[in-house]
């Protein structure tokens, strides 16, 4: 996978495509060493795959961003500042 | 499906972790929890349901044994402290990137 995590089109794409996250799968293999991200919400779904271990920290925090945004209950665009 | 407490349910993820290392996938899916325990009836509604919205649902599985826990607003900042630990500890499998940032770094002095 060329690029990080956040540089990638998947950070820009889900700011701009993804309305209210529904559901996040988290998939990991250690036997093949990849790590991938699914962001859906019932409408759009976007997929990042990568083998690298520089994107897993980013990917870990981007988790963490949207399990706040899931539970938290004021708007999204307040939640997603603290990036 | 086992629903846990969230401490338990951090203690059984690592424990899939673990088991995984050699062969198979973990599966970490997580979704809002209305907090409904009965079906919603094709007319109508159910009485005295209020759908909550600061709570999510975190499940995991390695394609066998499933785990779950509900995660609300006020235990979200000890959770999330504890399972992106867990997280970056288990997830140390992949490939480091070594070769092009000493040549990026030897670029740079130039």
């Amino acid at each position: 996978m060329s690029g990080s995590f956040l540089a990638s089109d998947f950070r820009n794409t889900f700011e701009n495509c993804i309305l209210f996250v529904v559901r996040v799968v988290l998939k990991y293999r250690h036997c093949d060493g990849n790590l991938c991200i699914k962001v859906t919400d019932d409408v759009v779904c976007l997929l990042y795959r990568t083998d690298q271990a520089q994107d897993v920290k980013k990917i870990e925090k981007f988790h963490s961003q949207l399990m706040r945004l899931m539970v938290a209950k004021e708007s999204r665009s307040a939640a997603m500042e603290t990036d | 499906m086992v629903l846990l407490e969230s401490e338990q349910f951090l203690t059984e993820l690592t424990r899939l972790f673990q088991k995984c290392r050699t062969s198979g996938s973990v599966f970490i899916v997580f979704n809002t929890d209305d907090g409904r325990t009965k079906p919603v009836p094709r007319k109508g509604h159910i009485e005295g349901f209020e759908p909550a919205d600061n709570k999510c649902l975190l499940r995991a599985t390695d394609g066998k044994k499933k785990i779950s826990t509900v995660v609300s607003s006020k235990e979200v900042n000890k959770f999330q402290m504890a399972y992106s630990n867990l997280l970056r500890a288990n997830m140390d499998g992949l490939k480091k990137k070594d070769k092009k940032s000493k040549n990026k770094k030897s670029k740079a002095t130039q």
